[in-house]
């Protein structure tokens, strides 16, 4: 299972899964605790509030499946992470990416709007996924031509996407909804729907692409050439630079790929969950899923359990804020809590590998 | 009058325009000193954000701005010092770290405004008062020039001060030089029996005053709400600027000074009316930030040992 080529660091090899798994452990348990303390400052019951958060995430099929709905972005997002990560290119621009995707698809909406379902919904799932390509492909670009940090110009490119989104959706713009009081779109009409995978549920087909996804990015990743790429060139740029691995195809081909993953999550927002367009469609599912990648160890499998935890604890929020007036928000700040602390974990588990890796 | 309404609009833009760079700049700054030490502190939004949002509750809680600014300041210095901890003792990786940052004060400061204002948020909005401007004496009634540059905020004094501040200290000093070398080959600073670990912390949690006055400007220097976000990048563009500004305190200055420049221009077109969507003069620093990236590719003085831990040899 372990990702890393052998010419170079196979002390990374030493680290032995149950440690990784060790640090996890450590870092949910000690975000929990983190967690009881703020809601203890909100003034509310801990007790009561994690019983009606596990109860709003699991407590009866219906809960189920709506975790599911919540989950179904955050595998995307976190696999986009995943693929860049694990080549040490930080695309830092899955929520931009994730708008693109949704304006993409809207936008092939509006284009094929005459079609029949099945040609509409898989245009637009296309198109969702070359928006947000797109994205991660100028970021790519801007990297391999212009030496532009994509640190920089993904984080940037959220901030201008969230601008192009507010104009399209603005009075000004053309995309809002005539007489609309609010920036939002008309609603999408039902031959653009996601199919629905159960009765009663917002369980749509954008988790089917979801569970595939994770298929294709483990085989790219460890099965094919580009994968072996990826990964040389995150365990060590420069050795990549002498084994003649063409570097700037590197950067534009994964960035391209991993925005369009996040796109993919923004099309299936609009088509299978929320059914218009409005600047709130993600509440960060693509900061989130960053932080569902580094809890799946940058693994693509381990990416949908991980996801399932972060999708569940943004779904069990609701009814705890119902329940006992902890804001939503806790969730957010947790979830930002487990990555300190699983970094710090997971350092104590690789201190040795570290060392070798730094001195040059 | 045409040309007493031009010279109005152009004294505006300009007095506008060092207002906004004091926020860039402090943050600026501060992450300069920190890059030089070895340090890439990608949480400086993250740490302006969390500043801005305490110096607005201390503010709203105690009606003190001296209080206010105080905890802002006490605020980056912690955010920072978890950044510390982690790159400087952990050495983790420090893009991770600075990221983590970033999401913890999103969540973190909603969370906390939520809890605070639960019970005034049925009434109105809690707004507090802000520090307002300062008008130097003399220096205020020079004609044009008083009202662009002496007729600002107290923050805005400071951070244009620290410029010549920390320029000296930094190539001047002892102290200043060893926070150099740290950045070029901590191993030289090592064996000089300097430590390496306690000098990272002070410059990074240095870095996270300057970001924590940075905030305290952006909610009680000028606004009087807080709003979810309300940094909207500005922790970023400083770290752009720092890069544009190829890593020295002048040239530092004047990016900042660009970059807000642009802002301020913007405001006021949109201030005018003129017919260009609002949302895309809004995007206009953040494309000027991928362009000047574009542009600054000769970073000479960029610390070569920037972003990577430290670890000794050992024999």
């Amino acid at each position: 299972m372990n990702p890393f080529p052998k010419f170079k660091f196979e002390k990374r090899e030493d680290v032995s899964p149950v440690g990784r798994i060790l640090a996890i452990i450590f870092a949910l348990i000690a975000s929990m605790l983190v967690s009881a303390i703020l809601i203890s400052i909100a003034r509310a019951s801990v007790s009561e509030a994690f019983i009606n958060l596990i109860k709003g995430a699991f407590g009866n099929k219906r809960a189920i499946l709506e975790t599911l709905v919540k989950s179904t972005p955050l595998i995307l997002t976190g696999l986009a992470t995943v693929i860049a990560f694990r080549g040490k290119i930080w695309n830092i621009g899955q929520e931009g990416q994730l708008f693109l995707g949704a304006i993409g698809g809207y936008w092939a909406y509006r284009t094929f709007a005459g079609l029949p379902a099945i040609p509409l919904i898989s245009i637009i799932v296309l198109a969702g996924f070359i928006a947000g390509a797109l994205g991660g492909l100028l970021a790519g670009f801007l990297k391999a031509y212009f030496k532009v940090d994509e640190i920089i110009s993904t984080v940037m490119g959220n901030y201008i996407i969230e601008y192009f989104l507010s104009f399209l959706l603005s009075g000004a713009g053309p995309w809002r909804e005539p007489g609309s009081y609010y920036q939002q779109t008309a609603p999408i009409t039902e031959n653009a729907y996601f199919p629905l995978l159960f009765e009663k549920s917002r369980m749509h087909m954008g988790f089917l692409i979801a569970l595939a996804c994770t298929l294709v990015v483990y085989l790219i990743l460890n099965h094919t050439p580009l994968g072996y790429q990826i990964r040389a060139y995150g365990s060590n740029p420069r050795a990549s630079k002498f084994k003649g691995i063409n570097i700037n195809k590197i950067f534009i081909v994964t960035m391209l790929i991993s925005g369009g993953l996040a796109g993919l999550a923004g099309a299936g927002e609009l088509f299978g969950v929320q059914y218009r367009l409005r600047p709130d469609l993600s509440p960060g599912y693509g900061y989130t899923g960053i932080i569902v990648a580094m809890l799946a160890d940058l693994n693509p499998i381990a990416v949908i359990p991980a996801a399932i935890l972060f999708g569940a604890l943004t779904n069990g929020s609701a009814q705890m804020r119902i329940a006992t007036g902890v804001p939503t928000a806790l969730i957010s700040a947790i979830q930002a809590i487990v990555l300190l602390f699983l970094l710090s974990a997971q350092v104590l588990s690789r201190y040795r590998i570290r060392r070798v890796e730094h001195c040059d | 009058m045409i040309s007493l309404l031009q010279a109005t609009i152009i004294i505006n833009i300009l007095a506008s325009t060092v207002r906004i760079a004091t926020p860039l700049l402090l943050g600026a700054l501060g992450e300069l000193v920190s890059e030089r030490a070895g340090v890439m502190n990608l949480g400086i939004e993250g740490t302006m954000l969390m500043s801005s949002f305490v110096a607005f509750l201390v503010s709203f809680k105690t009606n003190s701005l001296i209080l206010a600014v105080g905890a802002a300041i006490l605020t980056g210095a912690t955010m920072s010092l978890i950044m510390a901890f982690m790159a400087a003792t952990m050495k983790v990786d420090q893009t991770v770290t600075g990221l983590s940052l970033n999401l913890l004060a999103s969540g973190l400061s909603l969370f906390w405004y939520r809890v605070a204002f639960k019970e005034t948020f049925s009434g109105s909005i809690p707004t507090v008062h802000t520090m307002g401007t300062a008008r130097i004496p003399i220096l205020g009634d020079i004609p044009y020039l008083g009202q662009i540059l002496f007729n600002q905020s107290l923050l805005t004094y400071l951070a244009i001060l620290m410029v010549p501040v920390i320029a000296f200290v930094l190539y001047r000093t002892q102290m200043g030089l060893s926070i150099r070398s740290l950045g070029e080959n901590p191993r030289a600073v090592d064996m000089k029996g300097i430590n390496v670990t306690r000098l990272q912390y002070l410059s990074v949690i240095f870095g996270g005053v300057m970001s924590g006055l940075a905030g305290a400007f952006i909610t009680i220097g000028t606004t009087v709400r807080f709003l979810p976000e309300i940094t909207a990048g500005r922790g970023w563009l400083a770290l752009v600027i720092v890069i544009a500004g190829n890593w020295r305190t002048g040239r530092i200055l004047l990016a900042a000074l660009l970059f807000a420049f642009l802002d301020a221009f913007q405001l006021q077109l949109q201030g005018i009316g003129i017919q260009i969507p609002f949302q895309i003069l809004l995007a206009a620093p953040y494309i000027l930030a991928i362009l000047v990236m574009m542009g600054s590719r000769a970073r000479s003085l960029s610390p070569r040992h920037l972003g990577m831990p430290y670890v000794r040899e050992e024999g």
